[in-house]
């Protein structure tokens, strides 16, 4: 009887983090360049279970992981020159004080020494380590390779200030979300340069997070939260049942 | 339960980004005025169980690991510095700048600050001012009874003096730039100040070096896109809704926890 309530716990448990990983991913619903997290959950098998000679195993509930939808989100078009959309599979390659790590929040900036950086101050990296600007520079061009070329000063030709790194992994869920839109790539995750990804210049990369799917997982998940108590609530009224009439001594 | 404290930080941002929106719609005929934005990236996550974790002494890795994220925080709201609408106006003490760079305004307490805003006129003593009354850098003094009030595309200011036909340059206009424009701060009154992270002012003169045209007789109006700004509108408030009910679902699963003790 206590392997029901113990199988019922399992499966609250697992549907409270379920429930977790929807609100991140309805939070971040206008975060750009954000990537919508989905549950995993497989059975886990007992075989400590008592008092049952015919079938002595008990299937129990356990979330075992977070895979990241990696799908491309909606294109939304600013007409600001530093902001970029990466079209297709592709990551900017971003140096940080804890190592490089991959984003495609492609909202930058330039700081005080005209470095180009995200919206943290994080240095971007193009193939040769950050791209700076010069003070004169304007007319940011950003081509669909990565190539970024400026007009200086009072120059009618084009300067080229480096090309954007842009990598792709063989494996996308070797990518550990980092905070801030960005991964962190788990040892033995090679960085690969990326073939088939475009830059799109003046547009930012929405989150992917489909609203309506997240609306109707989070039904899902308070409706079976619920039935589950229900089925614990029967235990616990069957177990108060058995106690009343066992326990009614006849006279 | 973290899902509520996750959903709170998404409603949080979006009353932010409602705030945001808001402003720029305030401010749709300010001229000069440069539209913010709301930018938001996910908070720290919790990694329960570590992604590449291995399972077996054989090198087995566990290909996906436990991630709870945490919410939604603001990074910034920055201004974006793109070249708004030029409306000409026909006022020959109105200006606009095509391209980059800011007009430099000498504050009361002897600072500077830097405007997009060229709706100038003449004070008392003929000096070239703001409409706050504050004086354009290097002040430039209009001479009496001068006619022919004209601006060239560098900043360059000349006038007819009086009994004279021909046109004399009584001065010459300063246009900074800045490497970081995002990095200026707004400081109300159309205006912005330098800061550490804008990077020094480069004082210059129109159409060199990168800073742009002069245009007299225009203004320029905000970058605000209506469209744009009703669109994100709709966005947040709808984010904000659903982040409501995510609170309510996992209200309501407690609720249903608690139920069950008698």
């Amino acid at each position: 009887m206590e392997n029901t309530l113990l199988v019922g716990l399992s499966r609250q448990v697992a549907l409270s983090r379920e429930l977790d990983v929807v609100a991140n991913n309805l939070a971040n619903m206008n975060t750009t360049g954000y990537k919508a997290d989905g549950s995993l959950f497989e059975e886990y098998l007992s075989s400590k279970a008592r008092a049952a000679p015919t079938d002595s195993r008990v299937s129990f509930v356990q979330d075992r992981g977070v895979w990241h939808d990696m799908s491309q989100g909606a294109l939304d078009r600013t007409g600001n020159p530093l902001d970029l959309a990466i079209d297709g599979k592709g990551y900017l390659v971003v140096q940080t004080p804890a190592g490089q790590r991959y984003t495609r929040n492609g909202a930058l900036k330039t700081d005080a020494t005209g470095q180009l950086v995200t919206s943290e101050g994080y240095p971007v990296l193009g193939d040769n380590g950050p791209i700076v600007f010069q003070q004169t520079d304007h007319q940011v061009q950003i081509s669909r390779d990565g190539t970024i070329s400026v007009r200086e000063g009072a120059s009618n030709a084009d300067a080229a200030r480096g090309h954007l790194r842009v990598v792709t992994f063989a494996n996308p869920q070797q990518l550990q979300k980092y905070g801030s839109s960005s991964f962190t790539a788990i040892q033995g995750a090679q960085p690969q340069p990326a073939q088939d990804a475009g830059i799109i210049q003046g547009s930012i990369e929405q989150s992917n997070v489909r609203s309506v799917v997240e609306m109707s997982r989070m039904i899902e998940i308070t409706r079976s939260y619920t039935q589950v108590a229900g089925i614990l609530q029967q235990q616990g009224d069957m177990g108060q049942q058995s106690i009343d009439k066992l326990a009614d001594i006849p006279n | 339960m973290r899902a509520l404290s996750t959903a709170a930080t998404g409603m949080m941002a979006m009353q932010l980004n409602v705030q945001v929106i808001a402003n720029n719609l305030a401010n749709m005929t300010t001229t000069g005025y440069k539209r913010q934005r709301a930018e938001f990236t996910d908070l720290l996550y919790d990694h329960v169980t570590r992604l590449g974790t291995q399972t077996a002494a054989q090198g087995n890795m566990l290909p996906v690991g436990i991630d709870l994220g945490s919410g939604v925080k603001t990074v910034g709201t920055p201004q974006l510095m793109t070249q708004g609408t030029l409306s000409p106006t026909g006022n020959a003490f109105d200006m606009a700048i095509r391209g980059d760079g800011f007009f430099k305004i000498l504050m009361p307490d002897g600072t500077y600050s830097y405007t997009r805003d060229g709706s100038f006129s003449t004070d008392g003593q003929g000096r070239l001012v703001t409409a706050q009354g504050n004086l354009v850098q290097p002040t430039i003094t209009v001479p009496q009874n001068s006619s022919g009030f004209t601006v060239n595309t560098q900043g360059q200011v000349s006038v007819i003096p009086v009994g004279t036909t021909t046109p004399t340059i009584i001065g010459q206009l300063t246009i900074t730039r800045f490497i970081n424009q995002t990095g200026l701060l707004p400081i109300g009154d159309n205006l912005y100040t330098e800061t550490p992270a804008s990077g020094p002012p480069v004082d210059g003169t129109g159409n060199t070096d990168g800073a742009g045209d002069v245009m007299t007789q225009n203004l320029e109006q905000s970058n605000v896109d209506s469209v744009t700004e009703i669109t994100n509108l709709i966005a947040a408030q709808r984010a904000y809704e659903m982040n409501g009910k995510v609170i309510s679902a996992a209200d309501q699963m407690l609720q249903t926890t608690s139920q069950l003790s008698r």
